[in-house]
């Protein structure tokens, strides 16, 4: 028989149905799920952002050094890599890929004109091997028979240096990063007897790339035609690490006294912070919905104990305990559905307050699709278990003769 | 679901009454531990002490209680085995039950009560429950709350909610039992003239004031 509601059935059961109850159910289930959206939406929003503050190496990329000591590099063994501590490193378990960092052997001059001032400067090159760039930048090739132009990569910190630092004391205009990917820079590579002159163009800016980094193939190609000096072992590594916050991989630069460049273990360290703090959340969250839960369960039992003789009654009419359980569903599930409806007005208004707050810092990428999802997919969950436990209880008490 | 035209006993007897060893007693009824058919059809009026199970017996063939020992079986189905879906479906087509204590909704109106049950069956349409409580002549009070009523009223109400449905056999359980001579028969006329039309076995007890209609006597 299709279901229909019958206003008698329902003006007959809801007679004994608690309000204090029923809104303590709500509001409780309201909380719990509140307070795991958020966290959820949360996360994700700060991981969206943790992703794009460099466009070129993610954040599974650190850069190690050895520890400069003292008059160490006149003294004793420079800070550089042996073949073996690079395959060493390479073995760990931690380490996914290592590659080396290339310097130049040879002399480098750059000079670039701006605002009609000339400004030169004695340079050097590094570079990393290619597959140690996510995003490669446009242009990131090198042909030794034809190209003069060297595609450049120099830190972001550089750039707020000259902005923030030397721009201001010197009364030179800031420039932005698109402006400064306009300017040709006269680059002269060699010494005075042979020599070579380029343009160099900066096609990027990396946080992580603490260097001034171009492409492997001329490096290659102007260490093997113009290096004046034999070439050094690597004193930079970049390793791929399989996570940036891995407790194993920190104990180990520790002990072997390396250096991390950059920020990229803190962030990996946040990053592993916040997943925690997440976790946590989200199980709180989870306690207070099972607890409204219950208080449902609970609600719900004295309900029928208090109807119980309404409901045999009703029995007796020759009613099921399915058709009299449905208004109980119609109730629970409606209360639910508004609980869900509520909660995620209530995250993506909090949300806008946090992204706010994040864009000061980054830009957050990314919606609350998965949030959406997963908050509607709790609820149908909840949902199920809550009209099981009804029509159990129903018939519970119902059977007892 | 066919219609059913016996219903049958092997046996029966209360389980309270086989505990009591109230030998005695049992051997002097018609029903108890017998062999007793009730006929589609027929009507039979089971007249009994208090206190010596009508009201069971009714629980028993209503399918609302099986504290029983014996056999009770509908043709040739073991009630025992029925289901409470199934239990459902003989409640709204097939038998129809007028419990001693009515079992009405105090806090719904007349007409809510009764509908409560017509529209599980949409057998009746509004203009003959109404027509029913006119001639049980309490269709004044439709739209009053039954927990108002007398008792009286109120077991006339109980009444028109048992005729609101397709039945094999009708149930009542001292239907009249608050009523007077004259009210008795407006009722036994009533009922009558339905089970007669749905051609339905009646099967009505009593413990002093009989519903005044023409049945086959059985002690209990």
């Amino acid at each position: 028989m299709a279901f229909r509601v019958n206003k008698i059935v329902w003006q007959l059961l809801r007679r004994n149905i608690s309000q204090s109850q029923m809104i303590g159910y709500a509001v409780a289930n309201l909380v719990g799920l509140i307070i795991v959206l958020t966290a959820i939406q949360f996360y994700q929003d700060v991981k969206s952002m943790q992703g794009n503050d460099d466009a070129f190496i993610s954040a599974r990329y650190i850069v190690i050094s050895k520890r400069v000591q003292g008059l160490g590099s006149l003294l004793g063994p420079r800070a550089e890599f042996s073949q073996e501590e690079v395959s060493e490193i390479a073995a760990q378990p931690w380490a996914e890929e290592v590659g080396t960092f290339t310097a130049s052997a040879f002399s480098v001059y750059a000079s670039v004109e701006l605002a009609s001032k000339y400004m030169s400067t004695a340079l050097f090159f590094e570079s990393i091997p290619d597959e140690f760039f996510d995003v490669k930048p446009s242009d990131w090739t090198f042909d030794p028979a034809g190209s003069t132009m060297i595609p450049i990569i120099i830190p972001k910190d550089y750039l707020a240096l000259y902005n923030f630092g030397f721009a201001a004391s010197k009364g030179l205009p800031q420039i932005s990063e698109e402006m400064v990917q306009m300017i040709p820079i006269n680059i002269r590579i060699g010494d005075n007897f042979r020599h070579q002159a380029f343009t160099g163009r900066i096609v990027g800016f990396s946080s992580r790339l603490n260097t001034i980094a171009v492409p492997e193939l001329f490096m290659q190609w102007a260490n093997a035609q113009y290096a004046t000096t034999p070439i050094a072992m690597p004193s930079r590594l970049i390793v791929k690490a399989h996570d940036p916050g891995d407790k194993a991989m920190i104990d180990y630069i520790e002990n072997h006294e390396y250096e991390i460049a950059g920020n990229a273990l803190n962030s990996g360290k946040i990053m592993a912070m916040l997943s925690l703090v997440t976790v946590i959340v989200v199980v709180v969250g989870i306690v207070i919905s099972l607890l409204a839960f219950f208080i449902l369960l609970l609600s719900i039992h004295l309900l029928l104990q208090k109807n119980r003789e309404k409901l045999r009654n009703l029995m007796l009419l020759g009613y099921t305990s399915a058709e009299v359980a449905r208004y109980y569903h119609l109730l629970v599930a409606s209360i639910n559905a508004t609980v869900l409806i509520v909660a995620l007005i209530v995250v993506s208004v909090v949300r806008l307050w946090w992204l706010n707050i994040l864009q000061t810092i980054g830009e957050p990428q990314g919606g609350m699709s998965l949030t959406i999802m997963l908050s509607i997919l709790a609820m149908i969950l909840i949902t199920t278990f809550n009209l099981n436990s009804i029509s159990r209880h129903t018939r519970d008490t119902l059977s007892k003769k | 679901m066919e219609r059913i035209n016996n219903i049958s006993l092997k046996g029966l007897l209360p389980r309270v009454f086989a505990q009591n060893q109230d030998a005695g007693r049992n051997r002097a009824s018609d029903v108890w531990l017998g062999n007793v058919t009730f006929e589609r059809g027929q009507r039979y009026m089971i007249t009994a002490e208090s206190g010596s199970g009508k009201s069971s017996l009714c629980s028993y063939l209503y399918g609302h209680r099986n504290d029983y020992e014996g056999v009770v079986s509908f043709d040739d189905s073991d009630i025992s085995a029925f289901d409470s879906n199934h239990w459902s479906k003989l409640r709204r087509e097939h038998i129809s039950l007028l419990p001693q204590e009515m079992r009405l909704f105090p806090e719904l109106t007349v007409m809510e009560n009764i509908e409560l049950k017509n529209s599980l069956t949409n057998y009746k349409s509004t203009q003959e429950i109404e027509t029913m409580l006119a001639r049980l002549e309490i269709e004044d009070k439709k739209s009053e709350l039954v927990g108002l009523l007398s008792i009286g009223q109120q077991q006339r109400v109980a009444i028109v909610r048992a005729l609101c449905q397709p039945m094999d056999y009708l149930l009542l359980d001292e239907p009249v039992s608050h009523l007077d001579e004259r009210a008795n028969r407006l009722v036994a006329s009533l009922v009558e003239e339905e089970i007669t039309k749905q051609q339905s076995a009646l099967i009505v007890t009593s413990v002093g004031n009989p519903l005044l209609i023409k049945a086959q006597a059985m002690k209990l």
